[in-house]
């Protein structure tokens, strides 16, 4: 019982530390700070770097984005490590969240395979290739970084229904708009609709299954769907478990979402 | 509120305390402002952006569909497991041999019942099910509520067969019938109704468990709550409107429960 309360204490002091602590300015602050990010994001391997053996005691993994900034609001942790594209749409939806200037990393996103699936890999890169080459993967992005998605509807994206060719099977997770969202009962964002144009030039239809993210891998890897795509960085680690397309979005950046009462320029 | 909370199951004391508890609540809401003009304003433009606005409650509707629709499924292959299981046990006590069954049995229900129900379903849809991708994900999820949901139907079936007199089945075997038509026609009907109310717990406790079907894919209530907090950025309010939902419906069941036990008690008194 007197350890109970021991452990009591010195958290109530370690909590009155870091309400006092002095406001953030640079993520190499960072390091010593609770911290949260989405479970098996990127966001989660920069934070375990940035935290190294004290990842175990400040780290927290969420399953959605929501519940992280939650947290964050709720002072529970100081920063989420997180993409800049979904971290923009908080800051504008949501009152009292800053995204600190200086990014951690930038990354590129890639389409996920099973390993050693070459031949779906290489069709996707032909495919991919073709919409960089006539400006069709640029159209798409453009609509949604730059113009307001909110008024476009899953039935506006063309899913090939009752193609010949039969079925592409992709995993998501439906929660990192613009990249993927759920709208009603379907399906916006730019990878929908890239993997749309993808599923009609290989003739088939598109089946999109929403997942959680760190369910991916092996969504992918067990073939329940022939590929994943989620905004998913590259990384070395996973490209030991799975294939990768080319690139399809580069300068993705990481970035330190905070509050905004809590960080100074 | 007052004619809903005096049929309330369990009601009396159980009543006071959900007056106390929702007092309280009030009371703290008041001491957070939620009752100042500013807060309600606030609090209503945020719940017509989460269920209003384009019809997002559909979402909801679409969850709870999917939510019963699972529940009721695994509840039929929980029954049928769960009986079977429970009268191979049952008879192997009863003196017919049947050793082999009644290993299956037993290992059934201690494999199904001491993993948790998570684990199971990720492994159905993940490691069993690999290939299986034209196959509905709700039919997996069935699947595997309704064979977990068996081990403890099982259970539930045997108490309340051995919770009937031996003297029933004596006296049933005495008149010549066989032991699987005393079984039938004498245990079981009895038997049955001891148990309805408690299948309808199982029921009520496996519509809670549905709520991890979205770790597959599968967009129940909760994941279309989920959903809704991706779509609106909020966090609590659709996560409350979820607990409300599932709330509501298990009261409703608990309610359909207290009945059906009174009715099936008629004859007894």
């Amino acid at each position: 019982m007197r350890k109970v309360f021991a452990l009591m204490l010195v958290l109530t002091l370690c909590s009155c530390a870091f309400a006092d602590g002095e406001k953030l300015k640079s993520p190499s602050q960072l390091k010593t700070e609770r911290l949260a990010a989405q479970r098996g994001t990127v966001g989660q391997f920069i934070a375990e770097d940035l935290l190294g053996d004290k990842k175990a005691e400040l780290l927290t993994t969420y399953e959605k984005y929501v519940d992280a900034v939650a947290a964050l609001r709720q002072e529970k942790i100081r920063a989420v490590i997180m993409d800049e594209m979904p971290a923009k749409r908080f800051v504008n939806e949501i009152d009292g969240l800053a995204i600190m200037d200086e990014a951690l990393t930038e990354e590129s996103y890639a389409i996920g395979f099973k390993k050693g699936n070459a031949e779906l890999v290489g069709q996707v890169n032909k495919i991919l290739a073709e919409m960089k080459a006539d400006g069709t993967l640029d159209a798409i992005l453009k609509k949604y970084i730059d113009g307001d998605y909110s008024s476009i509807k899953p039935e506006d994206i063309d899913f090939n229904k009752g193609a010949e060719g039969g079925k592409l099977y992709v995993g998501t997770e439906a929660g990192f708009a613009p990249y993927e969202l759920k709208v009603g009962s379907g399906f916006i964002g730019i990878d929908v609709e890239m993997c749309a144009n993808i599923a009609k030039k290989l003739g088939k239809e598109l089946v999109i299954i929403n997942m959680n993210f760190d369910a991916l891998p092996t969504a992918v890897s067990t073939g329940k769907v022939d590929m994943i795509c989620a905004g998913i960085t590259v990384t070395d680690e996973r490209k030991e478990n799975m294939d990768f397309s080319d690139n399809y979005v580069t300068g993705a950046k990481q970035v330190a979402l905070v509050r905004a009462d809590d960080y100074e320029k | 509120m007052t004619t809903r909370s005096k049929s309330y199951p369990g009601a009396g004391r159980g009543d006071i305390l959900l007056w106390l508890v929702g007092a309280f609540l009030l009371y703290l809401l008041w001491e957070s402002g939620f009752f100042t003009e500013a807060a309600w304003s606030d609090f209503n433009r945020r719940f017509y952006q989460n269920f209003v606005k384009d019809d997002r409650y559909m979402m909801l509707v679409d969850g709870l569909k999917s939510t019963i629709f699972m529940t009721a499924g695994a509840t039929v292959i929980g029954v049928i497991v769960g009986l079977i299981l429970s009268v191979i046990r049952v008879a192997h006590k009863g003196g017919l041999h049947i050793p082999v069954l009644n290993k299956l049995a037993e290992t059934y229900i201690t494999v199904l019942r001491g993993t948790p129900a998570m684990v199971q379903l990720l492994i159905w849809n993940f490691t069993i099910f690999a290939s299986a991708r034209d196959l509905n994900t709700q039919y997996i999820a069935i699947l595997a509520f309704g064979l977990n949901s068996g081990a403890y139907v099982a259970e539930i079936f045997r108490g309340g067969i051995e919770s009937i007199d031996p003297g029933q089945m004596e006296a049933a075997r005495s008149l010549g019938l066989t032991y699987w038509s005393s079984m039938r026609h004498v245990i079981l009907p009895q038997a049955l109704r001891n148990v309805v109310p408690m299948l309808f717990n199982e029921f009520i406790a496996l519509l809670k468990e549905t709520s991890i079907a979205g770790y597959i894919g599968i967009d129940d209530l909760t994941r279309a709550g989920q959903n809704i907090q991706a779509l609106t950025l909020e966090h609590s309010q659709p996560l409350v409107m979820v607990a409300i939902i599932y709330l509501v419906i298990v009261l409703l069941l608990t309610r359909f429960v207290r009945k059906l036990e009174q009715w099936l008690s008629r004859g007894r008194r």
